[in-house]
């Protein structure tokens, strides 16, 4: 059920880290990367592969060059480039990477169409119903599948064998497997794609109301009500008006839930909607219905009545949700790490004394309070069976990673690429994401801060290269100017030791968290029953907040398991069972 | 047979550029309209985009009991119904007797700008409007500060099913007022102005003018809108819901767009979203035809 | 004329102009609305202070725009289309609408094709067909995509034929007996006196080219060859689907140019609200040339 679907998450993540790695690129002349030696066992047969490639056979060179032009066809999600600096005037087709991979290799990309991104999943379905398959292409898991069922993709283990450089086995390999495991059925790779874990959920508050008012930072779940509570009631911002309230919430505070939420204090009590617990018996359990859902419920319902949460929160979406916190009305808010980018910083433009501090969850029983982690694909990376030339793909994937090394990112580099030389990262595929971006980054940059270095150093196959620059010059930017709120939000988020990352990095490391064992991919109840279900978890949750009888949850459950529930239960342990292990 | 005695009669030869002005419309007709017509057969397969409709597999009316099995689908048919219907009858009410009154005022400057200020909100998407509708309808909002200005309770317009169904019927009427009332001003200004001058000979009152004169001049208009209107009785106006609605008001105000939306959300279920597709086509196009033919029995008035 | 109003008649004529200046205020707030976002800081947008006048007035956001290429360039295929589609569309609807207008002892298979043409508004294919249909006739990522699909809106052809059917029928009768063909008769007679329908219809066609938005998405194949709706759109709702904890900063930073959507959404309205007092004056032109005739 209300799994925050796979491949809902699977499309937006693909952005992620890349802003950072928003510079870089290649230089003009350089072939094969640093690190070909290593890649290319030269023992499987080249014949394997219909191969048009006139590269020496026994040399599986990552990013070698073609004899002749060789085409890959792709279509692009797109997005206008976001560095103000770019380029005027530069367009997908003119796009510094395409260059710059064509003197290397020799390959011409070219665009069969580009969408904006939200389009893209209804273009691309269009595409596939009528039958024009790019070469190469990312599609999330569902399609994955369906597109392995009908024998559309080529089997791509023998040319990631060969053609993969050592830094895209490392990037790719980096969970531990889990992404290849996922991509790989009957002994084949089918596609190629790197794995995630969903952010922690943690709280932040106006530490400038609680001084107003004499509070302690909160920890349990009372303190955290008192604080909320007297938010509301002791004109926390001493304007001397009534205009303030406890805690933000909008009206997707659990199913698809991104910001501004509650998905922290249903964890709180043991509850985990979307999620599936392991039980004692060793079956799989649907956090929606645990014990705890209904203490959560009853807490949220108290504090609605009290006029902690906002009194039309069923009425506002995340942006709606965002201006109370951007206009100082409110002084909570659950998140994830990224809040103090958006809207925090809004929040400080708006109001000089504004201070926000990042707290880990309130606990109820004394325990921390665990918080969910789901284990998801980024897109998947699939090439086209029709298509001659698979270890084109795999070259891409290679090339771009080459173009990551710090020397390409390095504003002083001779070598630097960046937007403002028509380089746009949002424009090539296929960018493998890193999983360990933000806490390379974070590491390497707290190392540099507390060094007192005035540059960033890091090695040359230093993975997360672009981001730790970016987070190291904001950072620097900050600590010169507090007032710089811009900077704030990505050092506050991303460096900041009590920050949002820092603050996620603790809870990982320290293991309290609670595992999602459910990763595949939606079985076929979820996806005749799913919808109708979170209706009715949407509408039932909502109504009790907002003082329909606590009650009511308890028949929500019958007909939750009735409507399909139950088969969604048995058909995820199903799963489990044969991919345990 | 008739064709054939159709064919190289006298009539035939004076009807010959009629049937040649028609070629451009049927030859677009016939490609965009009736081809993708064969997108039907979706309703009756289990569809998936890779495998197109020549391999897809055929699964009877599965489609359809999946649908109609759904929880709360009935009462997704009558809020559909219900909030259609209604903005189909004030839809038509209001602009008619905006387009009167708008008539009765002297041309000039202020009935130009009525009219064009009245046209504008047809230009905004929901997408646009949403946001500031929940804002105008909001506890500190506008609506809410005169409701307590008068010393009544502040209402929560948008978490209440009645309220809202009745903004969301309201505010259709009043962004889509401004199309229609287009068309009756067009009406009245194509009314014969002679008739009008021999009523004023007659002493006939501008009331009376308005029932005998420009009421029956405007019928043919008036049923037509009736008529094809009709055939939006499942459409219940889906960007607007979209943007609007919340989880508390899903009783009163989930129609079958959103519904089959929400479906195809959480996964991409192209044919059931055909098979409902195809079901309000049918209901369509026979509330059409019976009116159509209700129309041309008591009134003697073809539509089309 | 003022001499002898009655006063109930002027009760009413004071009554209904307040009445009409009320509904004139209500449709033209969101507007006001929206103009006064566009013109504020970012700051109180944001926050959502900015009510019916401006917070921080600046023209920033406009600026901006002015600059931006994406916006200019949208701009210009959304005119093209206009006029273009405009053209076609009104011709289609005239001619197909003049036989139809006929009666049936007039025309024998009139009512088959109207029914043709009628089935159509209810029956479609859904999205998928089209845009094969679109693909194999080579539309595929050329205006003609958005033009020629819908040339012939069968809702506005059904509205022109019921205007013709008004149409006094003594000087079309008295030209096909003096031997003249349909073709003179539909331009030489129809033409003229269906200016006020010809003005409506084609407001009605000029603002449905202006505000479509999908059929530009799906159909071109690159975003510079959007329509300016269509590229509105893609900045209206990124903001609202982009989400999921994507970390990207500038992504984030851009949700909160709300000013600047706004000045675009307030822009993209403007041409037509333009074009529109100027069509409305047709619609008297069209009542005189009505009562001349007679």
């Amino acid at each position: 059920m209300a799994r925050k679907s796979v491949n809902l998450v699977v499309g937006t993540v693909l952005t992620l880290s890349m802003v950072l790695a928003a510079c870089s690129n290649g230089n003009d002349n350089k072939q094969g990367s640093e690190s070909p030696s290593a890649s290319a066992p030269a023992s499987a047969p080249a014949s394997s592969q219909p191969s048009a490639e006139p590269v020496d056979s026994t040399n599986y060179d990552p990013l070698g060059k073609y004899e002749e032009p060789l085409t890959i066809t792709q279509v692009l999600s797109y997005r206008p480039p976001e560095d103000p600096d770019t380029l005027k005037g530069v367009t997908p087709e003119t796009n510094g990477y395409l260059k710059d991979l064509k003197e290397m290799t020799n390959i011409d990309v070219k665009y069969l169409w580009s969408v904006p991104q939200d389009q893209f999943q209804q273009k691309f379905s269009l595409a596939i119903a009528s039958g024009d398959l790019p070469d190469v292409m990312m599609v999330d898991q569902q399609t994955f599948e369906k597109f392995k069922e009908q024998d559309l993709i080529a089997d791509l283990t023998d040319v990631y064998e060969k053609y993969a450089s050592p830094t895209m086995k490392k990037v790719v390999e980096s969970d531990g497997g889990l992404a290849l495991q996922a991509t790989t059925s009957d002994g084949k790779l089918m596609g190629v794609t790197t794995s995630y874990q969903s952010p922690v959920q943690m709280g932040y508050i106006r530490a400038d109301w609680l001084k107003n008012l004499n509070l302690q930072v909160p920890t349990t779940m009372e303190e955290f009500e008192q604080v909320a509570e007297a938010f509301v009631k002791n004109d926390p911002d001493k304007n001397g008006k009534n205009d303030t309230y406890g805690i933000s919430m909008n009206k997707n505070f659990l199913i698809n839930a991104w910001g501004f939420d509650a998905r922290g204090i249903f964890y709180a009590y043991d509850s985990y909607p979307g999620g599936w617990l392991k039980g004692d018996d060793g079956k799989l359990l649907a956090g929606d219905i645990q014990p705890g859902t209904k203490d959560a419920l009853a807490k949220l319902q108290s504090w609605y009545s009290k006029g902690i949460l906002d009194k039309e929160f069923a009425l506002k979406d995340e942006n709606k949700a965002s201006e109370d916190i951007v206009a100082g009305k409110v002084g909570i808010t659950l998140g994830e790490w990224w809040v103090p980018n958006w809207p925090l910083n809004l929040n400080k433009d708006k109001d000089p004394k504004a201070d926000w501090i990042a707290i880990p969850l309130p606990t109820v029983n004394g325990e921390p309070t665990k918080t969910l982690i789901s284990q998801t694909l980024n897109e998947i990376m699939v090439v086209n069976k029709k298509y001659k030339n698979p270890e084109a793909a795999i070259k891409l994937a290679n090339f771009y990673l080459e173009m990551q090394k710090p020397k390409y990112i390095d504003k002083s580099s001779p070598d630097y690429r960046g937007p403002n030389k028509g380089y746009v990262y949002l424009w090539f595929m296929p960018r493998l994401i890193y999983r360990n971006f933000l806490n390379d980054a974070f590491n390497a940059v707290n190392t540099a801060l507390d060094a007192k270095q005035e540059k960033l150093d890091i090695p040359d196959d230093f993975l997360a290269a672009g981001d730790a620059a970016l987070f190291f010059t904001e950072s620097k930017k900050y600590l010169a100017n507090p007032r710089d709120n811009v900077a704030w939000g990505i050092y506050f988020s991303r460096v900041a030791k009590d920050g949002g990352f820092g603050l996620s990095k603790k809870v990982l490391d320290s293991n309290t968290f609670v595992e999602n064992e459910f990763f595949g991919v939606q079985t076929p109840t979820q996806v005749e029953r799913g919808a109708s279900l979170n209706k009715l978890i949407a509408e039932t949750f909502t109504k009790i907040i907002m003082g329909a009888p606590l009650d009511d949850y308890d028949s929500f459950v019958s007909s939750w398991k009735k409507l399909g529930g139950d088969d969604i239960t048995e058909e995820v342990n199903e799963w489990y069972a044969k991919n345990q292990g | 047979m008739i064709k054939h005695s159709y064919l190289g009669s006298k009539k035939a030869k004076v009807e010959l550029p009629l049937h040649l002005m028609l070629i451009p419309g049927v030859i677009v007709t016939l490609i965009y309209a009736y081809g993708p017509i064969f997108g039907i057969v979706m309703a009756f397969q289990k569809f998936q985009p890779a495998s197109g409709f020549f391999h897809s597999k055929f699964v009877g009316w599965r489609n359809f009991e999946y649908i109609f099995n759904l929880p709360d689908f009935t009462q997704v048919i009558w809020n559909t119904f219900f909030i259609a219907v209604m903005k189909i009858s004030l839809g038509l009410a209001i602009p008619l007797l905006l387009a009167l009154l708008l008539n009765e005022i002297v041309r000039g400057w202020f009935q130009r700008i009525v009219q064009t200020s009245i046209f504008m909100p047809f230009f905004l998407s929901w997408a646009v409007l949403g946001g500031v509708m929940i804002e105008v309808f909001s506890l500190n909002g506008p609506v809410n500060s005169i409701i307590s200005g008068l010393g009544l309770e502040p209402i929560m317009f948008m978490a209440k099913n009645n309220w809202f169904v009745s903004i969301i019927i309201g505010s259709d009427v009043w962004k889509g007022m401004g199309y229609n009332m287009i068309i009756f001003l067009a009406a009245i200004v194509g009314i014969n102005a002679s008739l009008y001058e021999a009523a004023e000979v007659d002493g006939a009152g501008r009331w009376k003018q308005m029932l005998n004169i420009t009421l029956p001049g405007m019928a043919p208009i008036i049923i037509l809108l009736c008529t094809l209107s009709l055939g939006s009785v499942l459409n219940a106006g889906f960007d607007q819901i979209l943007v609007l609605y919340n989880p508390v008001v899903y009783e009163s105000s989930d129609i079958i767009d959103t519904f089959v939306y929400r479906l195809g959300l959480f996964d991409q279920q192209y044919a059931p979203a055909a098979a409902v597709g195809l079901f309000k086509s049918v209901i369509s196009v026979a509330m059409v035809s019976i009116s159509y033919y209700l129309a041309y029995r008591f009134s003697k008035y073809r539509i089309f | 004329m003022f001499y002898r109003v009655p006063l109930s008649r002027r009760i009413f004529t004071i009554g209904n102009v307040f009445f009409l200046t009320f509904i004139t205020f209500l449709c033209i707030v969101p507007f006001i609305h929206l103009l006064a976002v566009s013109l504020s800081s970012n700051v109180a947008a944001s926050a959502g202070e900015v009510k019916l006048l401006p917070i921080g007035f600046t023209f920033e956001a406009y600026h901006f725009l002015g600059q931006k290429v994406e916006f200019i360039r949208s701009l210009g295929v959304s005119l093209q289309r206009v006029v273009l589609g405009t053209i076609i569309s009104m011709f289609f609807i005239f001619i197909t609408a003049y036989p139809l207008s006929k009666a049936n002892s007039q025309f024998r298979f009139r009512t088959w094709y109207v029914w043709f043409f009628a089935i159509t508004m209810f029956f479609g294919g859904g999205l998928i067909p089209t845009y094969i249909v679109v693909k194999e006739t080579m539309l595929m990522n050329t205006i003609w995509a958005l033009i020629i699909p819908g040339a012939l809106n069968v809702w506005n052809m059904i509205m022109m034929l019921n205007f013709f059917r008004g149409i006094p029928k003594e000087m079309e009768e008295a030209a096909l007996i003096d031997g003249a063909g349909h073709w003179t008769v539909l331009w030489k007679i129809y033409l003229p006196v269906s200016l006020p329908s010809i003005a409506t219809i084609g407001l009605f066609t000029i603002v449905w080219h202006w505000n479509s938005w999908f059929d530009g998405i799906i159909y071109m194949n690159s975003p510079d060859k959007y329509p300016l709706q269509s590229y509105l759109f893609t900045l209206v709702t990124s903001i609202n689907l982009k989400m999921i904890t994507s970390d990207d900063i500038s992504t984030l930073q851009n949700l909160s140019e709300k000013t600047l959507r706004t000045a675009q959404i307030f822009l993209g309205a403007l041409p037509i609200m333009l074009v529109y007092p100027f069509l409305q004056k047709y619609f008297v032109k069209g009542m005189t040339v009505g009562s001349v005739k007679e």
